[in-house]
């Protein structure tokens, strides 16, 4: 039996390796839809895995020593400093942020900070030009050192050399920075870095009790600690410090955020890749079941000579393998490369290690494309099987109509379930991606629809004058028609492409549209408790009557435990888990402040003096599991703090007004040093009345941080816009294939309409007449798909912003005006290329050759 | 008589959908001792080959008996026919069918590969030496002329050493003078292997040079007549 069946293989693979002599003439669409998609999936898993194993390898540079130890607000007592210092050397770093102001206080922007004692960095170098030594950073003639990020150069018009303040201190630019080897473990900065010496810091005043300031020890332990005694350390620190509140990372989790962010992205983009693959796919089809036809011959000769069916379907599935395998070659060929071509772009932005080959990534492409295949090319083969051997004796029968043999279809089910059931299983938000594969089936299964809708409302279509409307109605729903094809191919990438563009405009409308009219026009961080009634009087002076000034306490603290376990033992769902995640600001109220609605509970009395309490944002303790009356402990400035949940609160967050997920009873922090956050509206402000007001702020109170929420709103801007991008460059990849399989469609058609156009010449139809049936069928075609494009992609966008975002939506009348343009253009386009060609040949020669 | 090959019996075929069902084969009768030459001829349209694709068990009559070789071919599945065919039934076809892709040598091997002979080659390479192509092996059938493709066509049916040879109109897509020597070749070649031949064709002259002749007229069969003059008819 094993035999038997090993000798049909060896002569179906014997026979497909004769025929595939004939090259990969008609493939070329599908070669290149595989290498696509191929690539696309490859390339994205490879160079996330180089990037992540990169942070994984650098993960020591990365966190600038084995392990972090993190505290807000102050610095390790001696006992705390001891114990650090008995796990190795120490290295202390300060992170803050401030506003740099030229020297003549003309001009000021925000800044990151980092002040640095000299070990800095334990590992892993700090590049600067010129390059300087730590020590030349010290103060000389009353101005400190600082080497800056360029574009804070850029930015205030300065030079290396020139001098600025920070706070009290004044400031030699002495070097730009080049590579700061740690500069991912702070997370990714908001404003231009500033490295200065500790001591310079403490010069600046910046720091004050209560100021919004990170300090970082790192450790550098012995050669060869392994894991597990780091992991040994860290609990021989908590256990001598338990209320230290300190956030700890070690080198094998340098920056978990990047990491976590690079695999939910690659994973999306893999989504997108396969999408492209799919569309791809239709091309497969439409390219195996052209080969087929064209076969019909040869296959019926097989069964004359003996060949059973199954031997047939064989070895032709295995010649369209080995075309595919053409296709899959050259993608993982262009995937294996794509980490070599990122490490080269991300050079000094990532510290990665060589590029390296990721068979992962690759075999995780070919499986998805081998997959693809066989999902498209099962059922033309299946079709194929069934194209009987009296074929050589009679006139071609039509292609079978309807569905192959069951097991066929059954096979091509199971490989469309496996390839969706893996895109699944490999993806970390499962039901995104069980979403995301369900939209593209849906739209699949929609398409078909709109086409056999189409071709039934053409069939129906009576008593149309002119010729050039007749042929083109029949066109459409002639047996063999382009319909099915440029509908699903088009289709598919348009539907892709309105609701990228859709969701993309709603969310910049949203952001710099709507949103700035709402919000405040400043935030002012890091005021300290003994100004904050001057600063008051100084903005509220500056800002006039229509000014707004709305000012709150602001600590910051670590939810280290829910109703008394550790946080840290607990296992949470993804999306309510970033409350837990480090420092949160925190605050205290006698009222229930603005922008926030009391859904649960009852608000303290303003003289609370009992237990302390805190009030809860709803949809933060919804999901997380806390309801009314859990406790909250924090660790706030070195102390556990337990309070138990008074009320819960609906919060606007999309205001942009002062929230907090966390308000305490003004009791539980009696006391305790803290700094004030404020903002300013001023409706209908310009440039230079916010200019005024920053002005006078910073040269007023330097140590106080002022951010322009335009500003902020720009770099948002900045990261979707850099965001969009990367979308966009994956989902051109779907657009590409889907154009190929468009191009790929309407040569076959071209193909077949040939005859008909070259006989209704020989008849007296003019090249007019002709031209003008073939545009008005393209256009009808394209103008059919547009609108589903405009409906599926607008539903999907719809779906996206209105109801996962929460956001506003509006449909967008530019993006339906520049779909329907480009669904013509493509159609008509693509189609005339090929017709336009043989529409200008005499009759007599295509007649000879037909 | 010699023990038939081919035996039909009552044999009635329609075909078409509803709207336009043909009788195309009407209460045929036909039996072939082993070893005969028989010649179809009838006007097209006739049912010609039709009867021959019974015969070959392509097509499967509505009612009656085809028994080929001593197997009941209208109670055989699919796959078996195939692989009778295979093993019993050599085609030789008007446009020759050859597989482009393959070199004449590997088209006369196919049917010996598909029916497992052990020296596939080895025998291919004998039948083309036999049909005076001993110098053409590697050539594909697009470097051949239309008698030589015909010539690699008809060792192709004979190599597995069929019981019965089909051809229908062997000669019709070459000129005369090739079309005369493809005719001796079979001819030859039929009587010399004892192989029962059924010949579909619209040339008196070829149909003359057979052991017998039958006529197919509106789906069904009649003995003898003039070849000649049937073919004209």
């Amino acid at each position: 039996m094993m035999a038997a069946l090993s000798g049909r293989i060896a002569l179906a693979l014997r026979f497909a390796l004769r025929e595939v002599r004939g090259g990969l003439s008609g493939f070329y669409v599908f070669v290149a839809c595989i290498a696509l998609g191929t690539a696309a999936i490859g390339g994205v898993n490879a160079v996330a895995q180089a990037i992540t194993q990169g942070i994984q390898s650098e993960g020591r540079t990365i966190l600038g020593g084995d392990i972090r130890f993190e505290l807000v607000h102050r610095t390790a007592t001696s006992g705390e400093l001891a114990t650090l210092r008995g796990l190795g050397t120490v290295a202390h770093s300060v992170n803050t942020r401030s506003m740099a102001r030229l020297a003549d206080q003309s001009d000021q922007t925000l800044v990151e900070i980092k002040a640095v004692d000299a070990l800095y960095p334990l590992y892993g170098d700090f590049v600067t030009a010129p390059a300087l030594p730590l020590s030349a950073y010290g103060e000389q003639d009353g101005a400190w050192g600082a080497a800056v990020q360029p574009i804070l150069l850029e930015r205030l018009g300065l030079s290396v050399g020139d001098t600025m303040r920070i706070g009290d201190a004044i400031f030699d630019i002495r070097a730009a920075i080049a590579a700061e080897p740690d500069a991912l473990s702070d997370g990714i900065g908001l404003a231009p870095r500033v490295i200065m010496p500790l001591a310079a810091l403490d010069a600046s005043g910046l720091i004050q009790p209560g100021s919004l300031v990170e300090h970082a020890y790192r450790v550098r332990m012995a050669p060869g600690t392994t894991g597990a005694g780091m992991r040994a350390a860290i609990d021989a620190a908590n256990r001598a410090h338990p209320s230290a509140g300190w956030s700890v990372r070690t080198r094998s989790n340098a920056a978990p955020a990047l990491a976590a962010n690079i695999e939910r992205f690659a994973q999306f983009l893999t989504l997108v890749g396969l999408t492209a693959l799919v569309t791809g796919g239709v091309g497969v089809a439409n390219a195996v079941r052209a080969f087929l036809e064209a076969k019909r011959d040869v296959i019926a000769t097989f069964k004359c000579l003996g060949a059973p069916g199954g031997l047939v379907t064989l070895t032709y599935l295995i010649q369209i393998v080995l075309v595919g395998a053409v296709g899959i070659g050259a993608g993982l060929l262009l995937a294996a490369l794509a980490p070599f071509a990122a490490v080269w772009a991300l050079d000094g932005v990532i510290p990665l290690p060589a590029a390296g080959f990721y068979p992962g990534a690759l075999a995780l492409a070919l499986l998805f494309a081998l997959l693809t295949i066989l999902v498209f090319a099962l059922i033309p083969l299946g079709h194929a099987r069934d194209i009987p051997a009296s074929n050589l004796f009679r006139n071609r029968t039509m292609a079978r109509r309807g569905l192959p043999r069951a097991p066929y279809v059954l096979a091509a089910g199971l490989a469309a379930l496996l390839l969706a059931g893996l895109a699944v299983w490999f993806s970390d938000q499962r039901t995104l991606a069980a979403g995301f594969l369900a939209g593209v089936a849906i739209a699949f299964v929609v398409l078909r629809l709109v086409s056999a809708g189409l071709q039934t409302l053409a069939r129906r279509v009576k008593g149309l004058r002119g010729t050039s409307a007749r042929m083109a109605v029949g066109n459409i729903h002639r047996p063999g028609a382009l319909t099915p094809s440029v509908v699903l191919a088009l289709g598919l990438g348009l539907t892709l492409l309105v609701s990228l563009a859709l969701i993309d405009t709603n969310l910049r409308q949203q952001i710099a549209g709507n949103l700035p009219e709402r919000a405040p026009n400043f935030f002012f961080v890091d005021i300290q408790s003994g100004v904050v009634e001057d600063f008051a009087a100084l903005v509220e002076g500056e800002a006039g009557n229509t000014g707004k000034l709305v000012r709150v306490p602001m600590l910051r603290g670590r939810i280290v435990a829910l109703n008394g376990q550790d946080v840290a033992e607990m296992d949470l769902p993804p999306e309510g888990a970033w409350v837990l995640r480090g420092d949160r600001g925190i605050t205290y109220a006698r009222n229930v402040p603005e922008n926030s609605t009391l859904s649960a509970g009852a608000w303290w009395p303003a003289d609370h003096a009992g237990e302390p309490l805190v009030s809860f944002s709803a949809e933060e303790a919804g999901e997380i599991g806390l309801t009314i009356g859990d406790t909250v402990t924090v660790n706030v400035l070195g102390r556990n703090i337990t309070a138990r949940i008074a009320n819960l609160r609906q919060v606007e967050w999309e205001s942009l007004a002062i929230n907090f997920v966390m308000v305490f009873s003004p009791n539980t922090f009696a006391g305790a040093p803290h700094s004030w956050l404020a903002t300013l509206t001023m409706p209908g402000a310009d440039f230079e009345r916010e200019a005024a007001v920053l002005s006078a702020v910073t040269r007023a109170f330097p140590a106080i941080t002022s951010v322009r929420v335009k500003d902020a709103i720009d770099l948002v801007n900045r990261v979707i816009g850099q965001l969009a991008t990367a979308i966009r460059a994956a989902a051109a990849v779907a657009l590409v294939a889907s154009l190929l399989v468009l191009a790929g469609a309407l040569a076959a058609g071209n193909r077949a309409r040939i005859h008909d156009a070259v006989v209704l010449k020989t008849l007296g139809a003019t090249r007019a007449t002709l031209i003008g049936a073939f545009v008005t069928e393209y256009a009808i075609l394209g103008l059919a798909t547009a609108v589903f494009a405009l409906a599926a992609g607008g539903f999907a966008a719809w779906f996206v912003v209105g109801q996962i975002m929460a956001l506003p939506w509006t449909f967008r009348p530019e993006i339906a005006a520049m779909t329907i343009l480009a669904a013509l253009v493509c159609t008509i386009g693509f189609g005339l290329l090929g017709t336009w060609r043989v529409l200008g040949q005499k009759a007599a020669p295509v007649l000879r050759n037909l | 008589m010699t023990e038939p090959v081919i035996e039909l019996d009552n044999v009635n075929l329609t075909l078409g959908s509803a709207a336009s069902r043909v009788h195309v084969l009407k209460q045929v009768g036909l039996t072939v001792p082993k070893g005969e030459a028989v010649g179809v001829v009838g006007p097209s349209g006739s049912g010609k080959t039709t009867l021959l694709m019974v015969i070959a068990g392509l097509e499967r009559p509505d009612t009656g008996v085809v028994k080929v070789a001593g197997a009941r071919l209208d109670r055989m599945g699919e796959d078996g026919i195939a692989r009778f065919r295979g093993r019993n039934i050599g085609f030789v076809f008007q446009s020759f069918h050859l597989i482009a892709n393959m070199t004449a040598l590997e088209n006369v091997a196919v049917p010996l590969e598909l029916a497992g002979a052990a020296d596939a080659f080895g025998r291919a390479r004998a039948e083309l030496d036999a049909v005076g192509l001993k110098d053409r092996l590697t050539h594909y059938p697009g470097q051949l002329s239309g008698g030589e493709q015909q010539r690699v066509a008809i060792a192709r049916a004979l190599a597995p050493e069929p019981a019965i040879l089909i051809a229908d109109e062997p000669t019709g897509n070459l000129d005369q003078e090739t079309g005369r020597q493809i005719a001796d070749l079979i001819f030859e070649t039929q009587r010399r292997r004892g192989t029962t031949f059924v010949l579909v064709t619209h040339d008196g002259t070829l149909a003359a040079r057979c052991d017998r002749q039958v006529r197919v007229r509106s789906g069904a069969v009649f003995e003898g007549g003039d070849a000649a003059a049937m073919a004209a008819e």
